[in-house]
């Protein structure tokens, strides 16, 4: 099998893999966002960047090359990791200890791997449209990262086509494919994967408030990184 | 279904729809034409062209709020798009827009209650040479100055069809000052095809005799092909239109790519404020330019050429459609071009403003009818490009500096310029000089040589390659402008003596705020943070821990974005704190850090609301 480098330990790849495949496979954590194993790549986060040579690359999707020696957890690359994260935390209102999806959010349990300690960057206080007509789906954009796993989830995973981004640059934000632009009247389910996958609270299933008390969600366990590294392993195997 | 104008809105969908055609591709051409016709893109039209382009409202309705020129409210019958690029405000035109809106009782980006007009400000719009400029109905206007804008408001007051306005309005100067061995003669139409079809052998009678006739000639056309890339290489042509990428590697990567449907793509988006010679190309020597297209088609084997014009550049459409139409007629361009087996059409693409959309991969997604978000890196549009087919993008200038390669010779044209830097290049100069316009040079022209051209021998600096491009100093006078040196497209925009340059860093600033696409975190957030702490220095506030941060952002943004937009979108930044280090300083009240929040500041917009400016409206200074 061939290898190559990410800081110092040597990572076997299989033909085509890319930099985070690789490393998840072999154990390695690279921080993420926006990538899941079962969509396509999105490179829109940029915190799994590394470097080659120097040069940036995403490694969720830069394919593995033979010999090649990746930069990933150097002090540089980690500070700019967490100025990424806090980026995204000033951009739109996260108050986590109200927040349903405290305990169990990526966004979060990311901030945390990286150590992140308060916002840094000036807030900018958002007032997006929150969106709480539907019976079993709430949104609210003021926590959504834009990440679009909800809008490549509804479509490759949910065989539907319920998200959508409108707007460009700062002003960009979700949007719902619906006659009315509300979730009511939209294809969506409590029970679909871009409910589901959607890494913060922006997206929340209703009605399923405190299942398990705030201390006792996925992230508070188990760090997000060996949960993470866990599921693709299992994954892997089975798709093998 | 449709409600409110009846029949009369189905006509005017269903005609868009004629023209542009009902596959998805076209449906942001169908949108601009609705734009056109109805000055917004009313629900009622999306749900209808939804269903008959098979798009779902959404997809549609995404289209509409990306691009700058569609909207979802109605816009004015007349429209005035007044370009809002530095060199526009440093010949007044905040202040001609002022009275514009005034004279037109209109409040800016706002529509006049009785629907008559509409005033906003725009990115660049490619006159910075002849500004201050506006777009009227999408059509430019140049030389703005009092007397004209009152006569503008004047006509749209009194509803006079643009046709009747003087002409002088909507004359567009090319300004060509200098030029040098490629545009001085520009080559005969033909003479580049002819060069490339000949290199394959001239008769027939020399190809081996068990070829049946047919064969033949298609070997002869595929030996043309592989020789006139040879003369490419040879020229070590490189890219115009920012990153300079060998264009030889490009067509032979397409060349070569195992699918027999692959698309070559102009790019004339033109987009970086301050540069306008695409348009000088397409005003006066599209038939180079559709020319160097067809030899690339030749040489790669597409029989599909798409050119993306920015909406800026729409004026153009007629011109450019008639001298395609010339060159079918006189078998340039169809079927059987010049009597040989070769096959090649171009079709015309308009944008609907959005800078991002000159960046290949956004563009390549604006013309199959998307929003011009940029891809992910992989695969190259080299392998899968336009509709995931083997595509080629090159600059405008590019492929008329391609057609003089293959009618004059790759040898000739590596004569030209530098090692590194082959041929000649186009410079746009606009700004504080005394003859501003298009100016060509063999690369590797030193800036001092071209400031003595166009009379501006005292200048303070210059933005060179536009916003992305660098901010230089006298410093840098005598380097030269090549990719080995100073390299960026052509724009340069001049800054006399007397300019405060931060009034420069500040347009730049809120210009990539406005134009990043919003995928990528540092670019989405970092425009805004950068642009917000511009404003404070503008505010006189800024203290040495702002500057800092600026940094910080900087390199963040260069590390961490993922196109070229978000990466070079500081470089200004950076290059005025090391260059004019003394307009930051200027601002800076304090050496302690002052917040950004202040509660007098805060009441802005209570009081634009109120409409009050009356001091009890005010909070007491800060002390
Ligand atoms: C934000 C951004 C804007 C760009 N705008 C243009 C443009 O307006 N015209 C252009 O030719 N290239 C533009 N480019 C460069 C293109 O991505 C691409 O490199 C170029 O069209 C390739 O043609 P060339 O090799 O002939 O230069 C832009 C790139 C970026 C990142
Ligand atoms: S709603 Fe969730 S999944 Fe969708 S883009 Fe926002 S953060 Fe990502
Ligand atoms: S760098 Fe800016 S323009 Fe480029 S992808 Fe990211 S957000 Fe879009
Ligand atoms: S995980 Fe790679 S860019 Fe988001």
């Amino acid at each position: 099998m061939p290898t190559f480098y990410l800081d110092d330990s040597e990572i076997p790849f299989t033909d085509g893999e890319t930099i985070l495949e690789a490393a998840m496979s072999a154990g390695r954590y690279i921080p993420h966002l926006c990538w899941r194993p079962e969509l396509e790549p999105h490179s829109s986060c940029r915190l799994c960047t590394v470097t080659i040579n120097g040069r940036p690359f995403s490694s969720c999707t830069q394919p593995a090359l033979k010999g090649q020696k990746v930069e990933c957890d150097t002090p540089a690359l980690l500070a700019m990791r967490r100025a990424v994260i806090q980026m995204l935390f000033v951009e739109g209102n996260h108050h986590c200890p109200c927040c349903e999806k405290s305990g169990a959010c990526k966004l979060q349990a990311t901030a945390y791997l990286l150590g992140m300690q308060d916002s840094h960057f000036h807030h900018r206080f958002p007032v997006r449209m929150r969106d709480l007509s539907h019976e079993g789906v709430s949104l609210d954009r003021d926590r959504c990262i834009r990440c679009e796993i909800c809008v490549r989830a509804s479509r490759a995973l949910d065989g539907k086509n319920v998200f959508a981004i409108h707007g460009r640059g700062i002003e960009s934000n979700l949007a719902v494919n619906s006659p009315s632009g509300l979730l009511k009247g939209s294809a969506i389910s409590p029970d679909d994967a871009a409910v589901r996958l959607c890494p913060t609270g922006a997206l929340i299933a209703k009605g399923r408030g405190f299942e398990s008390p705030i201390g006792l969600r996925a992230y508070d366990r188990e760090p997000l990184s060996s949960i993470e590294l866990r599921e693709y392993q299992a994954r892997r195997a089975v798709h093998d | 279904m449709i409600q409110l104008a009846g029949t009369a809105l189905v006509g005017i969908l269903e005609e868009a729809l004629d023209r542009h055609g009902k596959s998805p591709q076209a449906a942001l051409q169908v949108l601009m034409s609705v734009q056109r016709a109805l000055h917004h893109v009313p629900d009622e039209a999306v749900e209808y062209l939804s269903s008959r382009l098979s798009l779902p409202p959404v997809r549609l309705r995404g289209l509409v709020s990306f691009y700058s020129f569609l909207s979802r409210t109605p816009q004015g019958e007349y429209v005035v798009h007044l370009s809002d690029n530095i060199t526009d405000q440093m010949r007044g035109s905040r202040k001609l827009g002022d009275a514009l809106c005034e004279r037109l009782g209109v409040r800016l980006g706002e529509t006049r209650s009785d629907l008559r007009t509409s005033v906003h400000r725009t990115s660049c719009i490619g006159m910075a040479d002849q500004g201050p400029a506006a777009l009227v109905n999408y059509r430019p206007v140049t030389r703005l100055d009092d007397q004209r804008v009152g006569l503008i408001a004047d006509l749209i007051n009194a509803r006079v069809r643009l046709e009747e306005w003087p002409p002088e309005f909507f004359r567009v100067e090319s300004n060509i000052r200098r030029s040098d061995v490629i545009f001085r003669k520009p080559i005969e139409p033909g003479a580049a095809l002819r060069a490339s079809l000949d290199r394959g052998g001239k008769n027939l009678e020399a190809w081996e005799e068990d070829l049946a006739p047919t064969d033949a000639r298609r070997h002869q056309l595929e030996r043309g092909g592989a020789e006139t890339l040879k003369e490419i290489y040879r020229a070590e042509l490189r890219g115009r239109g920012g990153a300079g990428f060998h264009a030889g590697i490009k067509w032979q990567s397409v060349r070569e790519a195992a699918r027999d449907d692959r698309y070559v793509l102009c790019n004339a988006d033109e987009g970086e404020p301050g540069a306008f010679k695409d348009r000088v190309l397409l005003t006066d020597f599209a038939d180079m330019v559709f020319e160097g297209m067809t030899v690339c088609g030749h040489v790669v084997g597409a029989r599909k050429g798409i050119v993306y014009v920015r909406q800026e550049y729409a004026y153009l459409h007629d011109h450019l459609q008639g001298v395609l139409e010339r060159r079918r007629a006189r078998g340039l361009l169809g079927t059987n071009i010049l009597g040989s087996p070769l096959d090649f059409d171009i079709e015309l693409h308009f944008g609907a403003g959005a800078y991002i959309c000159g960046m290949e991969t956004a563009m390549i997604k604006s013309i199959e009818g998307r929003r011009g978000i940029p891809r992910r890196r992989w695969p190259l549009p080299v392998h899968q490009g336009y509709l995931k087919a083997p595509t080629v993008v090159n600059n405008v200038e590019t492929f008329a500096c391609a057609a003089a390669i293959s009618a004059r010779g790759g040898a000739w044209f590596a004569g030209i310029g530098t090692p590194q830097s082959t041929g000649t290049r186009l410079f746009c100069l606009s700004g504080d000089c005394e003859r501003p316009g298009t100016y060509e040079y063999p690369m590797g022209v030193t800036i001092r040589e071209i400031l003595r051209d166009c009379g501006a021998l005292d200048a303070q600096g210059i933005q060179v390659g536009g916003p992305s491009g660098a901010l230089i100093n006298r410093g840098d006078f005598d380097r030269a402008v090549c990719f080995e040196d100073l390299p960026g497209v052509g724009a340069m925009m001049v800054f006399g003596p007397k300019r405060d340059l931060f009034d420069a860093i500040t347009n730049f600033a809120l210009f990539f705020q406005h134009e990043s696409c919003g995928l990528c975190t540092p670019c989405r957030v970092g425009t805004t943070l950068l642009a917000n702490y511009v404003k404070k220095f503008e505010r006189g506030v800024g203290s040495p821990v702002d500057i800092a941060e600026v940094k910080h952002i900087s390199s963040l943004m260069k590390n961490m974005a993922h196109c070229g937009l978000g990466q070079s979108a500081s470089n200004h930044l950076m290059d005025s704190l090391q260059k004019f280090p003394h307009i930051w300083e200027s601002r800076m009240k304090t050496q302690e850090f002052v917040p950004a929040f202040d509660l007098d500041w805060a009441l802005e917009e209570a009081r634009s609301l109120t409409g009050r400016t009356d001091p009890a409206a005010h909070l007491p200074a800060r002390p």
